[in-house]
């Protein structure tokens, strides 16, 4: 599957989701966990079916003044296709 | 510092409509009567949370013979677990599944005896497989993962290429090759199970085509047997370091298997507590770390890989749980597999195999 595109609508894929492991924010799937951290759970959270991936690029750019838009887009992307990958995120 | 588990795996009851030759349960089941009760179950999950667990697999016998299984998804999922149900689909109409689905089930997962009805009842033992293919088109219309397990052998490894495309029509999240384990039943059968070496190197080329064919479709784990293999499995990630289950009577194993273990004294939830259990009794320490390590693993460079391998296969095949696993090449008893991997026919007019039984 190729990358998401800016009108994706990207979100977990079904049977994944958030979790805790103490005071950690970490996401659960069948058989495993990651832990997501800094900007990539920044993503993830923005992604919840409703934003696009260019909506989502925009929040992250509101977030973190004077960021690069086309490194962050392409941040955004890979991100996601390596999630999608695995089967935690679907768009 | 003992790491915490990471999953918690709840036998909820031996009870189980299916005879599967390969039943990874003890011979000696336990029966309906000594179950643990609703409350015991919830209050167990909500320690596992405080433990630090954070998946929960339902399992049994056939999980949802338990009438109270809403009850205790809900207990699972308010304590924060992710939960999955690990099921043969015998006994959950779609009604049912909807039900446990709006308790919080994440993941069920579906076990597959065979692709096709008439080989698939002969393993399980009884009419099942059409039900499991109604129950897999019911599962796409509720917001969980859903994985596939096809539990594989001698019996059914040559067709595992028309199998994989059978699992895929039914459109997994994810799909889990098994080769059935010899513990409990399926040692039992152990010599109608075996695969040929001819059908585990095939069966690895599939699974990998299939990996690179379905990549970013369908997620495939497969179990290998590990009778070929050179070194042996890390059983459970190693002896009481991940995993910890629970029996149903509330007994707390670090593993399926361990009853088998002459001499070993497990603890009950309904009396100590998960986490004294984990830290302190003597059946989760007694394999734990290296001091009971024998040569060659002691002074091995794998034994922090492998620990050892599997404790039980050492005692179910050498009498001696604190063996090296004989699966192990360089095991002073690696000769017992080699005699258990000299084949017998795979004509399906010789098995004579036992079905698994049920508890009183």
């Amino acid at each position: 599957m190729p990358g998401p595109s800016d009108s994706s609508l990207p979100r977990f894929a079904s049977g994944c989701r958030w979790g805790t492991q103490g005071e950690e924010r970490v996401v659960l799937f069948p058989e495993g966990m990651i832990r997501v951290q800094g900007t990539g759970q920044k993503i993830l959270e923005l992604c919840d079916g409703q934003r696009t991936v260019a909506e989502i690029v925009s929040a992250l750019l509101a977030a973190y003044t004077g960021a690069d838009p086309i490194r962050i887009r392409e941040d955004v992307a890979n991100f996601l296709e390596a999630l999608q990958q695995k089967r935690i995120v679907d768009y | 510092m003992t790491p915490n588990p990471l999953a918690l795996i709840a036998e909820i009851t031996h009870r189980c409509p299916l005879h599967c030759v390969y039943c990874s349960n003890p011979l000696q089941m336990i029966g309906a009567k000594a179950e643990l009760s609703t409350r015991d179950w919830v209050r167990v999950f909500q320690e596992a949370q405080g433990l630090g667990i954070l998946h929960l697999h339902l399992t049994g016998g056939e999980p949802v013979a338990r009438p109270d299984l809403k009850e205790l998804v809900e207990g699972a999922h308010g304590a924060g677990l992710y939960t999955n149900l690990i099921t043969s689909g015998i006994g959950l109409p779609e009604a049912r599944l909807a039900a446990l689905v709006d308790a919080g089930l994440d993941h069920i997962q579906l076990s597959f005896q065979d692709s096709k009805d008439e080989p698939a009842n002969w393993i399980a033992g009884t009419k099942a497989h059409a039900h499991k293919l109604v129950l897999s088109e019911a599962i796409h219309r509720f917001p969980i993962a859903f994985t596939v397990n096809l539990v594989v052998h001698r019996q059914n490894l040559d067709h595992l290429e028309e199998m994989i495309g059978f699992a895929e029509e039914l459109k997994p999240d994810r799909l889990e090759i098994a080769h059935a384990q010899y513990y409990g039943w399926a040692l039992k059968n152990r010599d109608t199970l075996i695969p040929t070496r001819e059908q585990l190197e095939n069966c690895l080329r599939l699974v990998e085509a299939a990996q690179q064919r379905l990549s970013g479709r369908m997620r495939i784990d497969c179990v290998v047997a590990d009778y070929y293999a050179r070194y042996p499995k890390a059983c459970m990630g190693g002896w009481g370091r991940r995993l910890m289950l629970i029996d149903p009577s509330g007994q707390a194993l670090p593993c399926h298997a361990a009853g088998v273990i002459p001499g070993m004294k497990f603890d009950n939830v309904r009396e100590q507590s998960l986490e004294w259990v984990w830290r302190e009794s003597a059946a989760f320490q007694r394999f734990r770390g290296e001091q009971w390590m024998p040569e060659p693993c002691r002074s091995c460079e794998r034994r922090a890989e492998d620990f050892g391998g599997c404790r039980c296969q050492a005692f179910l095949l050498t009498g001696d749980a604190s063996a090296t696993d004989p699966v192990c090449t360089l095991a002073p008893t690696h000769h017992l597999i080699e005699n258990a991997r000299v084949m017998t026919s795979c004509d399906r007019e010789q098995v004579s195999w036992s079905y698994r039984a049920n508890p009183d």
